[in-house]
């Protein structure tokens, strides 16, 4: 600090202190007041069971090695006679142990089932640390407290079980492919492709998918249903979707656009 | 025996005691707080023979100053918690420090002894006005030459500081 | 005066002083509490006694009988245990002989002024026999500290004091106060600031408390003690914050004088120290803490300068109003 400029420091130092105390105090009274979670806060991490195939790649991952899981294979006979037996992982054990996770997220990353899901909820404080682990059916309770997962750009590309259910049924293939045919090249005749679609933002798909958020919204009407988010999203989207030639088209269109 | 005898003579013990606690005992850091206590407790005299105004001079400057000086310097050399025997003097010193001591009461006592009245403590209060005025009135010339010594002092103590600086400053 | 008082009146008096002496610090303590709080966004204790945690500080007193007294093995036992008693008793008779109005005060003392000096010197004493006998080097390094800033602060607080004593014409707090008037705010202001930085220094609070210095030395010759003990010196730290206000309040301020002064003296006196205490808690909150160079510096070379100045002005103000 140079010798002129100590004195106005000293009373600035003052002063900020001053304006501080009189402004209110952001303190969150904890226990008595909520505090406001921003939606992606790592609170908790909970399994749906469902999803789970065992396939351990989040217990191989997790840098604190704090999942277990245990589970063996069962054989379910062949559905027609003279058909293959399948076999099917089954999940005898899931625990996450809170004590050693450090909230990483890499285990929610790397499931390719969507099996694991971040909640916000955080109040599992427990008096001996052994009651930390929490087993599967405490980690399929939390799964009520996931939030709904936010919406989807105006403009993104649609989910890719959306695209999957959206596409029309296989069998009568040439028709269809000449459908998709057509609709590609109208859609690249013209220009204003992606602007069609606000134009007809109210796609059934698009439309039902503030839908299964409302159901989900409400965790307590949920409690039954152990199905995951995701899955919710794509079932109730599938039923009323009339085939739509453009949108498995997309990706080719989108460098098309960006040159013109 | 009124009060104030009790007093009196229960601070002057107290002041003997601490002084001679604050001489003989082996812990140094320990020879500084009795010093406060003998310093203490001779306040405490002042007091009692009304001498309010000299009694808190002595406490702000003698316990509060001087005595505080002293524990810094101990603080700052290397004084061990516990007996040290590393000062200690050889019997013949001791003796030779015993007998000085023994002729400097002798000569205290052959001086006040005569003039020290029937014994009976009076309380002669002094206000600070006339403290003032005797010190700064009858006894100003004491009192500006003691001010020069410890002009002279400061200034020595200034010089040598300077010169340990200056020759001091290749190796800081 | 002690003849003239009945036992019942000394004990009365003693009692009164000795409560103030509990409370007093405790209410500065709370006022600490939220105004760091509110100075940092915070709201500080809420809960302790259900309104805005008024209790908090009673909560703590409990907590602090309820722990350990730790005595440390190297410790100089003898010296450690008298440290906190040394360290909290001199405010204690400090106390009894600031006035609150001119018939309201513990004991009146004719040179009440220095026995207050006398009382904060010997105080720090306390907190060198803790930094030497805790055989800890944090310990003793503060206690270094503190005297080094005791002997540098000393001089101009006893100067400050003095220049209102001159110009008083007395050595007695209730003098001084009886005699002062508003005018005295800008003739006595030198001497005011030097008391204000003089007597921070004293206590050993932010910005001159390089001896407690918590983030470097830990807490200084405080490091090693715990409970009760540790909570006497806390008690003497807020004791020395009411200590220094009141004075002010009476030194500078002008004490009782005010409306109504007759009957709500002792009001005025102490809501002119809630300002000053106020000001105490605002520097430890907005000022970074003195380096021991700049502590000494700033002791010796505006302080002390500033004090003698003051003196050589006061007297100039006394003789010529003779
Ligand atoms: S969040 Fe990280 S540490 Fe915790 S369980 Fe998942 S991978 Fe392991
Ligand atoms: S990665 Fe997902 S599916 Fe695989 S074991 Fe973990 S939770 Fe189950």
């Amino acid at each position: 600090m140079s010798e002129r400029g100590f004195l106005p420091g000293v009373f600035k130092g003052l002063g900020i202190t001053m304006k501080t105390m009189a402004r209110p105090a952001v303190t969150h009274e904890y226990p008595d007041a909520r505090p406001d979670l921003p939606p992606r806060s790592r609170g908790v991490i909970a399994l749906v069971e469902e999803n789970c195939t065992s396939c351990m790649l989040c217990a191989r991952e997790c840098p604190d090695w704090c999942i277990y899981i245990e589970g063996h294979k069962e054989t379910i006979p062949a559905t027609t006679p003279g058909g293959r037996e399948r076999q099917r992982n089954v999940l005898d054990r899931f625990a996450i142990d809170y004590a050693l996770c450090m909230y990483c997220g890499i285990c929610v990353e790397v499931c390719p089932f969507d099996a694991l899901y971040w909640s916000p909820q955080f109040e599992y404080a427990e008096f001996d640390i052994q009651d930390l682990l929490h087993e599967k059916e405490r980690l399929g309770q939390w799964v009520q407290t996931v939030p709904v997962p936010p919406a989807l750009d105006e403009r993104a590309p649609d989910a890719a079980e959306v695209v999957s259910a959206n596409k029309p049924p296989r069998v009568p293939r040439p028709a269809a492919a000449a459908g998709d045919a057509t609709g590609a090249v109208s859609a690249a005749g013209e220009a204003p492709v992606r602007r069609e679609r606000p134009a007809g933002g109210d796609r059934p798909a698009r439309a039902e998918r503030p839908a299964p958020e409302a159901a989900a919204g409400a965790p307590t009407d949920a409690t039954t249903d152990a199905a995951t988010p995701a899955t919710r999203d794509a079932e109730p989207a599938a039923p009323p979707e009339p085939p739509e030639p453009a949108v498995p088209a997309e990706p080719p269109v989108a460098p098309e656009e960006e040159t013109s | 025996m009124t009060a104030l005898d009790v007093a009196l003579v229960g601070f002057g013990l107290l002041a003997l005691a601490g002084a001679l606690l604050a001489v003989t005992t082996r812990h140094i850091v320990h020879a500084a707080l009795w010093l406060v206590v003998a310093l203490g407790s001779l306040a405490g005299v002042y007091l009692v023979l009304g001498a309010e105004i000299v009694a808190l001079v002595q406490l702000l400057v003698y316990v509060g100053a001087i005595v505080v000086l002293v524990l810094f310097a101990l603080m700052v050399t290397r004084s061990p918690i516990g007996p040290s025997r590393d000062h200690a003097t050889s019997p013949a010193h001791r003796g030779v420090a015993a007998v000085i001591a023994a002729g400097l009461v002798a000569l205290l006592l052959a001086v006040l002894l005569p003039i020290a009245g029937s014994g009976a403590v009076t309380r002669q209060v002094t206000s600070n006005r006339a403290l003032g005025a005797d010190l700064f009135g009858t006894w100003a010339w004491p009192f500006e030459l003691l001010s020069l010594l410890l002009l002279a002092s400061l200034v020595a103590a200034l010089a040598i500081a300077r010169s340990r600086a200056v020759t001091g400053k290749e190796d800081a | 005066m002690g003849a003239a008082m009945s036992v019942w009146e000394v004990v009365l008096r003693s009692v009164a002083v000795l409560a103030a002496f509990l409370v007093l610090p405790l209410l500065v303590g709370f006022m600490e509490h939220k105004v760091m709080a509110h100075m940092q966004a915070r709201l500080g204790p809420m809960y302790a006694g259900g309104f805005h945690g008024w209790a908090q500080l009673i909560a703590d007193a409990a907590k602090f009988v309820q722990k350990d007294d730790l005595l440390p093995t190297a410790a100089d036992k003898g010296v450690f245990r008298l440290a906190p008693s040394l360290a909290l008793i001199p405010y204690l008779v400090a106390l009894a002989v600031v006035p609150l109005s001119p018939s309201i005060v513990g004991a009146d003392a004719p040179a009440s002024a220095v026995v207050v000096l006398a009382a904060t010197a010997v105080g720090v004493l306390g907190g060198l026999m803790a930094g030497w006998a805790s055989a800890n080097k944090y310990s003793l390094l503060g206690g270094l500290r503190s005297a080094a800033q005791l002997i540098a602060y000393e001089l101009p607080m006893v100067l400050a004091v003095a220049s209102v004593a001159l110009a008083a014409g007395t050595l007695s707090l209730t003098g001084i106060a009886t005699e002062w008037r508003p005018w005295w705010l800008l003739w006595q202001l030198p001497a005011a600031f030097v008391f204000l930085a003089g007597g921070c220094a004293e206590i050993q609070r932010p910005p001159f408390d390089m001896p407690l210095a918590d983030s470097e030395i830990v807490f200084g010759p405080y490091t090693e003690y715990s409970g009760l003990r540790f909570a006497l010196f806390l008690l003497a730290e807020y004791a020395g914050i009411v200590l220094m206000s009141l004075l002010m309040s009476v030194m500078f301020l002008g004490a009782w004088h005010g409306p109504w002064s007759g009957p709500l003296g002792w009001l005025w006196t102490i809501l002119k120290a809630v300002p000053i205490a106020f000001l105490f808690l605002w520097f430890r909150n907005s000022w970074p803490r003195l380096r021991e160079d700049q502590l000494q510096r700033f002791a010796w070379l505006v302080l002390v300068p500033l004090a003698l100045v003051q003196l050589l002005i006061t007297a100039v103000g006394v003789v010529m109003m003779r």
